[in-house]
């Protein structure tokens, strides 16, 4: 009895609730049976629910589920892909694509209608297109239905699973922007105080872009083999940085009208920084690609570098010289009306979703439930070769995971995770952000000063939100803007 | 009449469908069959031409008066009828304006260099010598390789570590590190490069077998009475070549206004939309974000450009007879 309790993870109070919903459901609606059905399950129990269901939905029938997954992260879906055949019976297989590439492909699903795959690993800043669509099921319903509760108040970030208020995915990456640090150089007592004389600010983890920007000119000294930073300056990443500093300058990127307001005085001045700053980079930073960039990093020898837990995987890996010597700290903010607004940033992320072709939407939705639960992410989280970084609160206990990333790195993690501001989940976010990127690349190559720059943004964006349809698009940006954590959203105008 | 019964049953095909020049001694019946004979000759080439040029053409030219997107879950014959609000917006697109002007700078620039380069070549191998053959294997080697092929080399030879920054660093004696692919003016010069590289060898070819026709009776009265060879190549070849010429540059030209490989793999048209030519902007447009009706829009105004600029090209052929 003890074993089986154990293993089903029974307690008094799960079982008291498993046989009121039991005896409930011959008296209920079915409506009513989903909802009790979701309540009864505990969230440690997730997973086990989401596979028993399962197994009945594909009793004595031989069901392979298709998953198109971005290329390098075998290594996180397979573990988990493996225990729900094991558990289940119902076996897998796998489409590879390339990691820029697959939100493409999904769309492409929506004009060819294939079925050749049931669930997919899009990027979340694609999921309003890919949702309006409507080649990916609205998973509202199967939520209501499996769903436990709490499930998703156990996800620290959650903004890019829905669109218009209706859920379209499970988010699996917790991909917010993170700073990183050489410790030795910021610890270094003759540094801090020239530093301080210099410029009368105290040399430790900035908090805000101004405090950054004069850390890295004080660090850059090429001729003595020391660089400032290795932020991104490729125009793939550009812009990230940008909405950073825009958004610490206490700013939305549209009215509540949809006006664009990229292009006014806080707009030009954070994009004249962010182009200032590039002085204090490498060499390669507007050359240098994701990878590059962790290998650049690594070489210890620049101050400070922006990125995913991804990035810390290879930082904390022995092919890194700075392993072990990194400092962390959220993206820099700004001070608004005399005080500090941080505005931490989640600007990837890959969410599982199911494509409204598949033959067996509500089991490929069953194992999106099995592959988020606590338990399996954590699996899914630990391949140190993958790049599912933690998004719940139970990744951040395991010993692998925190091997894995280090306990300094996860503490930044987790804080910067629970107050990201979302990327801009609209219709089109990546006709926006391809404007935007390109206006940033063109003033920081100079072919452009940062106000024609992001006026020349400012009109293509009036004319996306135009041909997307301004009302529709309000409606998606009053939801956003309200999904904004409370700390940030009362202050950005 | 007359000429057409002596002509005989096979002057038939090509006889009008209302019968008149049909053979006087076939019955009413078989003059009758005969009139569907006649359009189910031509029938497949029509509807071939139909189904490839026409139905296309008809379908982008409504696309463009779209604002229809795959992604709008609804059929392109239902997307929503815009008028000329695509062609409206692309007047006010930078980005789109830039795209063409910078391909025609590129077609200008690539051609001219290509054009000196493959008639420098063709002088040289217009006389025989004892390895010519294996020589003009080797010239035409690039043209062979796989574009993609030949654009990742550029981009290995023209990175920040690459040999050519390499070789400067000797050549100049103190470390030389240019981003070139990321600076905006000289980001465009390792892509024209690739292009040139590439495709010389294709108007050498056709440059060279103008030379080798060249009236020889014409070249020796020219060396007889006495010419200098740069008299001669001014006077006679370069006119005499004109034709092949033209044709060269009409078939590069159009083929370098599709500019794409050199263009994906070393810049993707960074930085800042610096080196966006005409086919990456459409790319982009059609099979990144899936604006197929706005797409469709500018490829319309491309196509008309390019077919002016090729009619202006072929107007000097048309004087040779061409």
């Amino acid at each position: 009895m003890n074993s089986n309790s154990n293993k089903y993870n029974l307690n008094r109070r799960r079982l008291l609730k498993g046989t009121a919903a039991t005896a409930a459901s011959f008296a209920m609606s079915p409506a009513m049976y989903r909802q009790a059905y979701a309540q009864s399950t505990g969230l440690e129990n997730v997973h086990n629910t989401a596979a028993s269901a399962a197994k009945e939905l594909a009793k004595g029938r031989d069901v392979t589920l298709t998953i198109l997954h971005p290329s390098g992260s075998l290594g996180n879906v397979k573990p988990v892909a493996d225990r729900f055949t094991k558990d289940t019976g119902i076996k897998f297989e796998y489409l590879e694509v390339p990691l820029g590439e697959i939100n493409q492909k999904v769309l492409l699903e929506a004009i060819s209608r294939s079925g050749s795959f049931d669930l997919a690993l899009p990027a979340t800043f694609g999921l309003p297109d890919i949702a309006e669509s409507g080649v990916i099921v609205n998973l509202d319903d199967f939520a209501q239905k499996y769903e436990p509760e709490g499930f998703q108040k156990d996800s620290l970030y959650t903004i890019g699973d829905y669109y218009k208020g209706s859920l379209y995915g499970y988010q699996t990456d917790g991909d917010t922007y993170l700073m990183f640090y050489n410790k030795p150089w910021l610890d270094d007592e003759k540094e801090q105080k020239g530093f301080a004389d210099k410029t009368g600010m105290e040399l430790k983890v900035p908090e805000t872009w101004e405090e950054l920007d004069a850390m890295m000119a004080w660090f850059h000294r090429p001729d003595e083999g020391m660089y400032g930073g290795a932020l991104f300056r490729t125009q793939y990443f550009i812009a990230w940085e940008w909405w950073g500093r825009f958004h610490a300058k206490g700013y939305y990127p549209f009215s509540d009208e949809l006006e664009p307001q990229i292009n006014n005085d806080a707009g030009v001045a954070a994009l004249e920084e962010l182009i200032a700053a590039s002085a204090h980079l490498y060499p390669g930073a507007r050359t240098n690609g994701l990878f590059e960039n962790f290998e650049a990093f690594g070489a210890g020898d620049k101050f400070a570098n922006i990125g995913w837990g991804g990035t810390q995987k290879y930082l904390n890996s022995d092919k890194s010289k700075i392993k072990g010597k990194l400092a962390f700290g959220n993206m820099p903010g700004g001070i608004v009306n005399g005080e500090l607004l941080q505005t931490p940033y989640f600007n990837w992320g890959w969410n599982y979703v199911v494509n409204a072709v598949s033959d067996e939407t509500e089991i490929a939705y069953l194992f999106s439930l099995y592959a988020c639960s606590p338990e399996l992410s954590t699996i899914a989280t630990r391949d140190p070769a993958g790049y599912f970084d933690p998004t719940k609160g139970a990744h951040y206990e395991d010993a692998s995971i925190k091997d894995t990333y280090s306990e300094s790195f996860l503490a930044a993690h987790k804080e910067s995770m629970k107050g990201s501001i979302p990327d801009l989940y609209l219709k089109g976010q990546g006709e926006y952000f391809d404007e935007l990127r390109v206006a940033i690349a063109a003033a920081d190559a100079g072919t452009k000063t940062a106000k024609e720059a992001l006026d020349d943004c400012a009109g293509a964006w009036s004319r996306i939100n135009r041909r997307m349809g301004k009302r529709s698009q309000l409606v998606q940006w009053k939801f956003l803007k309200s999904s904004y954590p409370p700390a940030v959203r009362d202050r950005l105008v | 009449m007359t000429k057409t019964a002596d002509n005989g049953a096979g002057n038939n095909a090509g006889a009008g469908i209302d019968g008149s020049n049909i053979h006087p001694s076939l019955s009413e019946s078989q003059k009758r069959s005969l009139v569907p004979f006649n359009i189910a000759l031509v029938l497949p080439a029509q509807i071939t031409i139909m189904a490839v040029v026409v139905v296309p053409t008809l379908i982008v030219i409504w696309l463009s008066l779209s604002d229809w997107q795959p992604t709008q879950a609804v059929p392109w014959w239902h997307g929503e009828f815009i008028w000329f609000w695509n062609f409206f917006d692309l007047w006010y697109d930078e980005r789109f304006i830039n795209s063409v002007v910078r391909t025609l700078a590129v077609v200008a620039i690539c051609i001219t260099v290509e054009l000196a380069l493959a008639l420098g070549l063709a002088m040289l191998f217009v006389e025989e010598w004892w390895w010519k053959r294996l020589a003009v294997s080797v010239v035409i080697l690039p043209m062979m390789i796989i574009p993609v092929d030949a654009a990742n080399a550029f981009f290995m030879l023209f990175n920040d570590r690459g040999p050519i920054n390499h070789l400067i660093s000797i050549i100049i004696q103190e470390p030389f590190t240019f981003s070139w692919l990321s600076h905006p003016t000289w980001a465009m010069v390792p892509i024209m490069l690739c292009e040139i590289w590439q495709w010389t060898p294709l108007m050498f070819l056709m440059v060279l077998t103008g030379l080798m026709s060249l009236p020889q009776n014409q070249l020796r009265a020219a060396i007889a009475l006495g010419a200098t060879p740069a008299r001669i190549f001014r006077k006679i070849m370069l006119p005499l070549l004109g034709p092949v010429i033209g044709i060269a540059v009409l078939i590069r030209s159009i083929e370098t206004f599709k500019i794409f490989d050199p263009v994906y793999i070393l810049t993707r048209g960074q930085p800042g939309g610096a080196t966006e030519t005409i086919s990456m902007y459409m790319y982009n447009g059609a099979f990144v974000y899936f604006r197929m009706g706005y797409i469709a829009a500018a490829a319309l105004i491309v196509l008309v450009l390019v077919v002016s600029i090729c009619l202006a090209l072929s107007k000097p052929l048309k004087r040779h007879g061409g």
